[in-house]
Parts: structure tokens; sequence; C-alpha cells
């Protein structure tokens, strides 16, 4: 059996990669693929607490976070589309709109 | 603990893939193996439903919304990152969310906690039971999560709609 704790350590470090891709990509696309795995990671731990305690509630969440990661890849593409279509860049920084 | 470690290790390239490649099209890819050696984990974790669900929605079905995304939008273009403005900012947040993930994993891995010895309990991880909780206690989160896809899916129809023609020029105004 594999111990549960290395598996929320392997979550922590898919999270953190993750933050890590946020915070220093500028290109909106691979932004979102890094919050992708930030999703993955969560419900991974999800997963591993669910088959520590032998209790399903944990999967529950794990699905409802598959759930939430897919309706907010759909609004969030359609926005970076938009974006694009008016700015004809990829680039977070440009979009400064909102600002002021 | 050996198929888990060949597993992390898949997983954990594949993620250091998507936040180092250059191209997004190849960050796409990498997020791929991320996503289908996390399902087999899930596999070893006795989630099955969630494994093939994993492989389904993501591998499959967010992983080609994102690749026609990527093709649209970026083909046959090669344009550099503009200019930096943030100064050290961004180098900053790197280091410390690297930080935050090693606290987070050496705490995980040293504070083992408690261990539970009993067998699994029937229908673990299969689809009858998660129906059993989906259907029964936590029937307002399905719930939920149905609204939310639904709503989702109008925003991306709103804001997909095409512009009309007065809309587009009191735009144009406003731009110029």
């Amino acid at each position: 059996m594999i111990p549960i704790n290395w598996v929320v350590g392997l979550a922590a470090i898919l999270f953190a990669i993750g933050a890590i891709g946020v915070m220093t990509r500028r290109n909106p696309l691979i932004m979102f693929m890094s919050a992708e795995m930030m999703w993955n990671a969560a419900a991974l731990a999800f997963i591993a607490f669910a088959r520590h305690w032998h209790d399903m509630s944990g999967q529950v969440m794990a699905f409802l976070i598959v759930g939430t990661a897919a309706a907010e890849v759909g609004i969030g593409l359609a926005i970076i589309v938009t974006v694009y279509h008016r700015r004809h860049r990829l680039d977070v920084d440009e979009i400064s709109g909102m600002k002021n | 603990m050996t198929p888990f470690v060949i597993l992390a290790i898949l997983a954990i390239i594949g993620a250091l893939g998507v936040v180092v490649a250059k191209q997004p099209v190849h960050s796409a890819l990498f997020l791929v193996g991320n996503i289908l050696s996390l399902a087999v984990l899930y596999l070893l974790l006795s989630a099955e439903f969630l494994a093939v669900a994993q492989v389904i929605v993501y591998a499959g079905a967010i992983m080609v919304l994102f690749l026609f995304v990527v093709t649209l939008l970026t083909a046959g273009k090669e344009e550099g990152e503009p200019k930096e403005q943030l100064g050290g900012q961004r180098w900053l947040a790197g280091v410390l969310s690297l930080a935050v993930g090693i606290a987070l994993a050496v705490l995980a891995i040293r504070r083992p906690g408690p261990r539970i010895v009993s067998g699994l309990p029937r229908n673990f991880g299969n689809l009858h039971g998660m129906g059993l909780i989906l259907w029964g206690p936590d029937f307002l989160y399905l719930v939920g999560i149905a609204i939310m896809l639904l709503t989702a899916g109008l925003g991306v129809l709103v804001l997909n709609r095409p512009v009309r023609r007065k809309d587009a020029r009191s735009q144009r105004r406003n731009e110029a």
C-alpha cells in the first residue's frame, strides 16, 4: 500500500509547481494550464485522504472538483479568445483595461 | 512503493514541462502526460471511477479544448515575450511559491498521522458507491455543480455572441 503522507507531499509539490507557473508565466494559456494543475493537486489530496480514512466523501469532492474545473476552462478560454480578438496579443500584462 | 515513485516522477516531469515549455502546444502535451500519470495514481489509490473520469474529462474534453484554442490563437506565430515591466517581482513570486511548496511537502511527509488497518468498505471507489453518496447526502452539491456548468455554458455563449453592427460602430467610436 502507498504511504498516504507521500501522496499528500506529491500533491503539495504539484500545487507549488502550478503556483510557480501562474506567478511567473505571462501567456494566459500557460497560466490556465498551471491553474488546472493546481486543481488536480487538490483533487489528488482529496483522494489520498479518502483512501486513508476509508470514507468516500473525499472522492465525491474530487468529482466535484473535476466538474468545477470543466466549467472554469470553458469560461476562461472564452475570455481569452475574446480578449485576443480585441488585442491580438497573448500577454496578461497587456490587459490593463480595467485598471483605474 | 515503486509504482508510486515512478508515477510521481512522471507527474513532476509533466508539471515542470508545463511551466518551462516555451510554446503553449508543448505545455498542453506535457499537461496530458501529467494528467495521465495522475489517473493511474488514482487507480492505485482505489478510486477507479475517478481515474476513468479524469481520463475522459481532462485528457479527453479539456485538453482537446485547450489544443483547439492554442492552435487557433498561436498557429505559426513566433513572438518573443515583450519587455518586462514588473522588475524582480515575478522572480520573487516564483521563489516564494517554491518555498511554500517545499514547506508543505516537508510537513506532509514528516507527519504521517494515524493509520487505519481495517479493510476497505464495499463499493469503495466505484460508480455504485459514488452514486449512493451523490444521490444521497450530497445531492445538494450535485445540483450546485449542475447549475454552475449550465451557467458556464450560457456565459460562453454570451461572451462569444456576434457583435451587432450598431454596437461595433459605437465601440469603434469609443476606441478612436
